[in-house]
């Protein structure tokens, strides 16, 4: 980039990248825009300050990638609500879609003049802000401290300040997570207009069996609904767009995988970023999708100079389930490991769609890959795979107090590595946000990593 | 009543354009605050958590919307080599500043004489300053904007040199005295960076830039583009700057837009006239009178307060009920809350969040 060399690859303080920043010139803080316009509103290259500034305080505790492509990713993440809101200040349409992870927004952003979000992902910001207010005004109306995190999206609709009033809300529900099908359900009193889309659970009868080919009738009526949201009749050919679109998003966020476990070209704090890009896009595809191909120049070329952002000796680990507070992944990280695979229950949107098969079809197709919709023997198979790739040393499983499926599921998947692979696992909840890992759990994980060394 | 939103939902609404549950409000309270926690106001200027302490307890008491850190306009000059009195129970006071008259700074620098900036960690109180700033967020960062006001080039230059020959410099010694802003600004921006650093969010008040003290060309002249200089540096961060200029500033409104700002805090002008002559580039944060405040009922606090706030209400860009300056020490605290009481009650925004048919 002209004006900027990346600093040898390291993971830097809140802090560091303020001294980075000053380096930063001012033509590449002119230089990135999202929507494609160039309106001062719309850039986003800014560092971790500005967002603490507003409220973030947890990013004053991370470690961050110092490269400008992670800057620019960091940068654009953060500014979402305000994107969102500039959506409908510029005339787009938005749509909430919610549940599913991954597959609606593929139909909705084919859409002109669309954006797909997902309030499922407000369940960082608690974290992020080290606050209990979504959780508080969640519990207001009815959803506590019993029920996972993604209760913040409920306190989200209820505020109208995260993002705006969509349009129209999608909610998935039927074999998916039952926490956050309650939340749907609740959120509904705030919705516009709000079509539920039933999930099938995926029966060992082949992807595209009875079960997937109920979820294309879903997808139909999703179609219908956008059809008279928007006026527009979706083409057969703007749809196979869209997944063409999607489809280079998941190539490189797959080979991006590949650079940050096999060569630990990336840290796992972005690439947990990364991974839920493939949701909807941050909301502006084709600036995620420059973001990303930033990102994979930078992880490419460390690869061939042989630079990590982790040592080479650090203790191998697959993490399942994506935590709520991203400083575990952090401190994992100082704790001297680093994460080799992830099973973030979103395998439905890492999948690569077949650009051959009808469109409605090609995606129902790729969600029946999802984590949540089929056996807890199925979603191991996952962390198995990954685990035997990249030679991994443990597994770790972070789950979440309330949340039923991580309650069912984490003693399973544990069993099932220890079973087929022999590797140590851990498991734990994830605690509300705080400043700190809790301390019962640090030393949990400090005592799981002594015995990954110990087993060298 | 609870309300809706936290006052840094409301403000992150008010900044990118979007319709709030009701107006901010923001009676700039300052020192006050040492009255209101029952602390010493030496003791609010010389230790951080003192003064974070008493602005937390002032926040919380009257409900406002912003926690704003500020003593007075010789904090960068101190930290420059200005000297102060600290009197016990008031403000500091300019005893002696850094130079009788304008500077020679070029011509020193010449000859090897260095004129570094100031150090936010170890200069004068700047300290001060950044531990309240801490404080403050770690304690209510995730619900309250953290503000900290931060003296301008001009005012900060006022405070440098005897203030006679700095304002006959503006007529005889022009270069001089724009030596003297640059070698301010290096210190207020990096400063600046300090605060953004701890969690805070600068506001620039330049009072000594109002057309009470200057005259609109030499605002245009000289405090202007320093006042612009900073807001450019804190556009690098993408941060919503505030500049406030108290006195008078009927001949200036209009221009303050040119600075960059994006929020524009007035005092001793018509709050219809600040809106006509800049709200369409800026919110407008304003003005009730502070002697009103000090010397009111709270009857009558109410009623004009009201209608300050319909009258700002009709501000393009967005509006914020607030003082035209910082709420007088010794102001009932009953005047305080009057004040808070009507701005939310006549800012309330009744279409907020109501379902689009």
């Amino acid at each position: 980039m002209p004006g900027w060399t990346d600093p040898k690859s390291a993971r830097v303080s809140f802090d560091d990248w303020l001294e980075l920043f000053d380096r930063v010139p001012d033509e590449l803080i002119e230089r990135y825009h999202y929507y494609g316009n160039n309106e001062a509103w719309s850039k986003y290259l800014f560092p971790p300050q500005m967002f603490a500034v507003y409220g973030m305080r947890h990013l004053r505790r991370l470690k961050f990638d110092n490269s400008l492509a992670a800057l620019r990713m960091w940068g654009f993440v953060q500014n979402e609500t305000e994107r969102l809101f500039r959506a409908r200040q510029t005339g787009r349409r938005v749509i909430a879609t919610m549940g599913d992870l991954g597959a609606v927004p593929v139909i909705v952003n084919s859409y002109p003049k669309c954006v797909a979000f997902y309030p499922d992902c407000i369940w960082w910001t608690p974290f992020a802000m080290e606050s209990r207010v979504l959780f508080d005004a969640a519990a207001e109306l009815g959803i506590g401290d019993a029920t996972c995190f993604s209760r913040a999206a409920l306190g989200a609709f209820a505020k109208h300040s995260y993002f705006p009033d969509p349009d129209l809300v999608i909610a998935s529900t039927g074999a998916s997570c039952d926490d956050y099908s309650g939340v749907e359900q609740l959120a509904e009193r705030f919705a516009r207009e709000m079509l539920w889309v039933e999930v099938p659970m995926r029966c060992g009868m082949g992807p595209m069996g009875p079960m997937g080919l109920m979820l294309v009738k879903e997808y139909e009526r999703v179609v219908e609904a956008m059809a008279r949201l928007t006026g527009h009749e979706l083409t057969e050919d703007e749809l196979r767009a869209g997944i063409r679109r999607t489809n280079t998003v998941r190539k490189m966020v797959s080979r991006l995988r590949e650079l940050a476990f096999g060569d630990a070209a990336l840290a796992a704090l972005e690439m947990m970023v990364i991974e839920f890009g493939n949701l909807h896009y941050y909301s502006d595809m084709d600036e995620w999708t420059a973001v990303l191909e930033h990102l994979l120049a930078t992880a490419e070329g460390r690869t061939a100079r042989g630079e990590r952002m982790l040592p080479e000796d650090a203790l191998r680990v697959v993490w399942v389930t994506p935590p709520a507070d991203p400083l575990l992944l952090t401190y994992v990280e100082d704790a001297g490991a680093r994460v080799v695979g992830t099973e973030y229950v979103i395998n439905q949107a890492l999948e690569i769609m077949d650009e051959s098969r009808p469109p409605l079809e090609a995606i129902a197709e790729s969600f029946m890959a999802a984590s949540l919709i089929g056996t807890s023997k199925a979603r191991t198979q996952s962390v198995i795979h990954q685990a035997r790739k990249y030679e991994a040393e443990g597994v770790i499983i972070s789950g979440i107090l309330g949340g039923s499926h991580c309650a069912m599921e984490g003693r399973l998947i544990a069993d099932y590595v220890k079973a087929e692979l022999g590797l140590p696992v851990l498991e734990f909840d994830v605690t509300s946000p705080s400043r700190e890992v809790a301390r019962q759990i640090g030393t949990r994980i400090d005592a799981f990593l002594e015995v990954l060394r110990g087993r060298r | 009543m609870k309300e809706l939103l936290t006052p840094r939902e409301r403000f992150g609404l008010l900044v990118i354009d979007e319709q709030q549950d009701r107006v901010p409000v923001f009676p700039l309270v300052t020192a006050h605050a040492a009255r209101v926690a029952g602390i010493s106001v030496r003791d609010y200027y010389t230790d951080g958590v003192a003064m974070a302490r008493s602005q937390l307890v002032a926040q919380e008491t009257y409900g406002t919307d912003f926690i704003s850190f500020f003593s007075e306009v010789g904090l960068l000059a101190e930290a420059l080599g200005s000297c102060y009195e600290y009197p016990d129970d008031d403000l500091p006071l300019l005893a002696t500043p850094k130079w009788e008259g304008l500077p020679r700074l070029s011509a020193e620098e010449d000859r090897g004489c260095t004129h570094p900036a100031a150090d936010p960690l170890h200069d004068g109180r700047l300290r001060v300053y950044l531990d309240a700033i801490t404080y403050a967020y770690e304690a209510r960062g995730d619900t309250v904007p953290i503000l900290a006001y931060v003296p301008a080039p001009f005012t900060t230059a006022q405070q440098l040199v005897d203030q006679e020959a700095f304002l006959l410099g503006l007529l005889t010694e022009p270069e001089r005295v724009k030596e003297l802003l640059d070698y301010a600004t290096r210190s207020i921006t990096r400063f600046c960076r300090a605060i953004i650093g701890a969690g805070g969010l600068p506001i620039l008040v330049d009072p000594l830039a109002s057309g009470s003290v200057i005259s609109v060309e030499h605002y245009c002249r000289f405090a202007l583009p320093s006042e612009a200089e900073v807001i450019r540096y804190l556009h690098r961060y993408d941060l919503d700057v505030v500049l406030h200029i108290c006195g008078d500033t009927r001949a200036t409104v209009g221009m303050m837009p040119d600075t960059g700002a994006d929020l524009l805090s007035v005092d001793r002008i018509g709050i219809a006239e600040a809106v006509a002559g800049a709200g369409r580039r800026c919110r407008i944060i304003g003005n009730y009178d502070t002697s009103a405040i000090l010397l009111s009922d709270p009857t009558t606090v109410e009623r004009e307060v009201a209608t300050m706030v319909a009258a700002g209400r009709e501000c393009p860009m967005g509006f914020v009920a607030a003082t035209g300056c910082e709420v007088p020490q010794e102001t009932p605290p009953e005047n305080v809350r009057a004040f808070v009481r009507a701005a939310k009650e006549a800012g309330r925004n009744l279409d907020y969040g109501r379902r689009r048919k």
